[in-house]
């Protein structure tokens, strides 16, 4: 018998927002079960709304142009639109069973925080979007696979297409226990090794890191010819600071402390925060790189929207 | 500048407490945990010098704004121009409250002291405890006490029996208030300011005193005054004063009936009255019935119809009614002194008889003895011998070559100021001790009745009489004046009797005896200074010249007197403006404290 999700009752003009937990507060769709449950139960209510598979790869069925990046294979290259305009565009193809995605799900120590017991930790929002979107990968037949890491690769589930690849890839996010620092950089540079064939690369983290060595390892990814997705994860309490009159902040990966007044700091903390959302986009976006900036009280079906 | 409240400012201890707390306060913060501590480092390193001077600016704000308010607190008067309200520096001022009997006139059916006094009032309210303050009265004391004690000295001041000389008034209180370390000094003059009260001298105001006198009526008050009454053989000699405008002309100017009253209450004597008409500024003789008078001290009064100033409109007056003195004189006496006793004679003043003896140094004799130095200064041992014999104990010191000099006699007007060319210096030889024939015990300075040159000249000692210097021309020139007669005729009926003149002094009219045992000796006639009968109001030059000055001294109407008075040393209260200041910090200490960015 299919999953059912228990749905609490709602006024009637919250009705069809009722019957889709791809559009519920994700906390509250974390408590009706466990990974598997919520993915597939945000999965259902995505799929059944106006959405399609957000994804798109190469297969024999044309679909549309786009321009040229860095890193596209140059078969697929449209030379009569070359000819005739001396612009470069590259065919997209409707894949049917060929895309090989790979999650990446940042398991150190800051993605297990959360601002406030109502909220999810990142981590568990990360797995939960994770699973959504390896469950959707793998009903269209795309070969799906997981990495977790922290200062190290801590889990690696290669892309499959076969029956059971998506219980493996929920249990290897469970499997993950959350990290200590985070080295990502060296991460994701042992990762480009691991993904010899090119294909999509979803990374989900906060990306508390250094950006530039990070930026590297993506670049590389990129330039293998990787269509490269950066899900940046963030808390809505790391974005607008509160906390008592004076507060000593601890960093749990590196335990650098630093004491101050969150309301004197609020404003100059919030532009920092909205400077460096924007030094990431523009970074991804020089370098083809999809980026996405998810607070954890965005229900998952708007933040798999982002997507499309 | 000054305070109102000055105890307020030991708050200024609490402008620490901002500090105090910043130092005491910092206690450890909780610790929590936080992974985008690299954005925060990073947004605090941008901020850290934003932060350090909004904390600096926060701590200035909030010592500031506490300062400000414990110096609201204090009241600081703060030094302002032109006139108008407001407090003033500390300030040494005199009021002057004219309460002399010419304040007693009525003008436009209000007493003269009411608007004084209201003035007076309203100055010393306006005072602070920051000033000194004096107020003087018509009997010239200097008062000084709290504000509220002057102020119940000015409501329950009456209109009294004294003249108040102004310039001297002025002068003590200019040197008075010159003497005092204060910003501000000055000398409110609050009078009716009658010609009278400035005729004599200038007084002497020093730079940085402000005298501010109230200017006088615009227009003048006739009045009549009895202004003395004198009783002679028989009749009253009344002297009437006319004042104001009608002096010359108008009603003052027109005969007004007097009544003379004698032996009011007396009944065992029964009260005599008389009347007589007189005109202002002349002398009117009302005929007394003497044959009715016993031999004694009488007692009577001069009455005017009521007028405007009902001070003056009554005045007592006192004389004895005693036999003339039998007298005889030796032939050491002098011709001056026999001629002029031939005089007294004539004029019944004096009889023939031994009760009373006029002598030159000789051998006393009579009862009574009046005694003159011997012509022959060799004989002037022998008579200091017949002198101590008697018991008497003044005599003559050796040689008549003592200074000459003028003669001094309160007492005895006639005579005061009259030369004395050659005169012996009368020594006292056992001093207390009585002479004889009912020398009394009591004899003391008040024997002194004249000196020369601060020296003794005419002292009575007992039943005796002693005279420096003898009744002649070569000695003095007394017997050649108009006042001999009248001296001799003193010396004869009243002196050697210890009996004195009736003398007058200010004061609510009355008749006060002197007695001497059971005698009556004298008596004192209580009135008030015919001068102040005279309502006529000074000029306004006349009033700064005699009061100091024209650069010193103002004559303002109510209202100027009212704007100008501390408006050298005007200050305001600055506490409002301070609590103004106190509201803009507390704004602006919100605005920083809950800005922010």
């Amino acid at each position: 018998m299919p999953w059912q999700p228990q749905v609490p009752a709602v006024p009637k003009e919250g009705h069809i927002l009722a019957q889709r937990l791809d559009l519920l507060d994700p906390a509250e769709v974390a408590r009706l079960g466990g990974i598997e449950i919520v993915a597939e139960g945000v999965v259902e209510g995505f799929l059944s709304g106006v959405h399609r598979s957000p994804f798109r790869g190469f297969s024999v069925e044309f679909t549309e142009h786009r321009a040229y990046q860095p890193g596209d294979e140059l078969r697929y290259l449209d030379w009569r639109i070359l000819a005739r305009s001396d612009r470069l565009f590259v065919k997209q193809f409707e894949e049917e069973t060929n895309l090989r995605a790979m999650i990446l799900v940042d398991a150190s120590r800051s993605m297990a925080w959360r601002g406030s017991p109502e909220r999810l930790t990142k981590r568990a929002y990360a797995d939960r979007l994770a699973a959504a979107l390896a469950l959707i990968l793998l009903r269209q037949r795309d070969a799906t696979g997981l990495v977790t890491f922290d200062e190290q690769v801590r889990q690696v589930i290669p892309p499959r297409v076969k029956a059971g690849q998506w219980t493996r890839v929920v249990r290897g996010l469970i499997a993950t226990p959350d990290g200590s620092g985070t080295a990502a950089h060296a991460a994701l540079q042992r990762l480009t090794a691991l993904l010899a064939r090119r294909g999509m690369v979803i990374l989900l983290s906060d990306l508390l890191f250094d950006r530039d060595l990070a930026l590297a390892a993506l670049r590389y990814l990129r330039h293998r010819g990787h269509q490269v997705i950066v899900f940046h994860l963030m808390d809505p309490a790391e974005v607008e600071l509160g906390g008592p009159p004076e507060v000593r902040f601890r960093d749990p990966e590196s335990s650098v402390t630093v004491v101050v007044r969150p309301r004197e700091l609020a404003r100059a903390y919030a532009d920092t925060v909205r400077r460096e959302i924007a030094a990431w986009r523009k970074a991804c976006r020089r370098h083809g790189i999809a980026y996405h900036h998810v607070q954890t009280d965005l229900p998952f079906g708007m933040a798999l929207r982002l997507l499309t | 500048m000054t305070f109102i409240n000055p105890l307020a400012l030991l708050g200024l201890v609490a402008a620490a407490i901002p500090a105090l707390l910043h130092l005491l306060q910092r206690r450890v913060p909780p610790e929590l945990e936080f992974p985008a501590v690299r954005y925060l480092s990073a947004a605090e390193r941008e901020s850290a010098r934003r932060l350090k001077l909004r904390h600096l600016l926060l701590l200035i704000l909030r010592t500031a704004l506490i300062i400000v308010i414990v110096l609201a607190a204090a009241r600081p008067l703060v030094r302002m121009g032109g006139a108008g309200g407001g407090a003033h520096e500390p300030t040494a001022v005199v009021v002057i409250l004219d309460n002399s009997p010419s304040s007693g006139v009525v003008v436009d059916g209000r007493l003269v002291l009411d608007r004084l006094r209201v003035i007076a009032r309203t100055t010393i309210s306006r005072t602070t405890s920051a000033d000194r303050v004096w107020l003087m009265l018509c009997d010239g004391v200097l008062r000084r006490g709290t504000r509220e004690a002057l102020l119940a000295s000015v409501d329950s001041a009456t209109t009294g029996w004294q003249r108040l000389d102004l310039v001297q008034a002025v002068d003590r209180a200019a040197r008075l208030v010159d003497a005092q370390p204060l910003p501000g000094r000055e000398v409110h003059v609050l009078s009716d300011l009658q010609r009278s009260a400035l005729a004599e001298g200038r007084a002497v105001v020093p730079a940085g005193v402000r005298v501010l006198s109230l200017a006088a009526l615009d227009r003048a008050v006739a009045n009549r005054g009895i202004a003395e009454v004198r009783v002679t053989e028989g009749a009253a000699v009344i002297e009437l004063k006319g004042a104001g405008a009608g002096s010359a002309s108008g009603d003052a100017a027109q005969p007004v009936p007097v009544t003379i009253r004698v032996g009011a209450g007396r009944r065992d004597r029964g009260e005599i009255s008389a009347r007589g008409l007189a005109t202002p500024g002349s002398a009117v003789t009302i005929e007394i019935p003497v044959q009715n008078l016993s031999p004694g001290w009488w007692v009577g009064e001069a009455l005017l119809e009521p007028d405007e100033l009902r001070a003056d409109d009554r005045r007592p007056f006192a004389w004895r009614v005693a036999p003339a003195a039998r007298v005889t004189a030796t032939a050491g006496a002098g011709g001056f002194v026999a001629a002029a006793l031939a005089v007294l004679r004539e004029g019944s003043r004096v009889r023939d008889g031994s009760d009373v003896t006029f002598t030159g140094g000789e051998a006393l004799a009579g009862e009574l003895s009046i005694v003159q130095p011997p012509a022959d200064p060799a004989l002037v041992g022998q008579a200091n011998r017949a002198l101590g014999a008697r018991g008497v104990s003044w005599q003559w010191g050796g040689g008549a070559t003592s200074t000459p000099g003028p003669i001094s006699a309160p007492t005895l007007n006639g005579i005061a100021g009259v030369q004395v060319i050659r005169r012996y210096r009368l020594e006292q030889t056992s001093p207390g001790s009585g002479g004889s024939g009912g020398g009394s015990s009591d004899q003391s300075a008040d024997d002194v009745l004249a000196t020369v040159n601060d020296e003794p000249w005419l002292v009575r000692a007992g039943s005796t009489v002693l005279l420096g210097s003898r009744m002649d021309t070569a000695w003095t020139v007394l017997p050649a004046t108009p006042a001999f007669v009248p001296f001799i005729d003193a010396l004869a009926n009243r002196i050697v009797r210890g009996e004195a003149d009736v003398t007058t002094a200010e004061g609510a009219p009355r008749v006060e005896f002197r007695r001497r045992g059971t005698d009556t000796t004298g008596a004192t006639v209580f009135g008030p200074d015919p001068r102040e009968s005279d309502l006529t109001p000074a000029p306004k030059s006349l009033v700064e010249t005699a009061l100091g000055g024209e650069d010193r001294v103002e004559v303002l109407g109510d209202a100027e007197f009212a704007s100008e008075r501390f408006s050298g040393t005007r200050r305001t209260d600055g506490s409002g403006f301070l609590l103004v200041l106190a509201l803009l910090l507390a704004a602006s200490e919100l605005g920083v404290a809950t800005r922010t960015r």
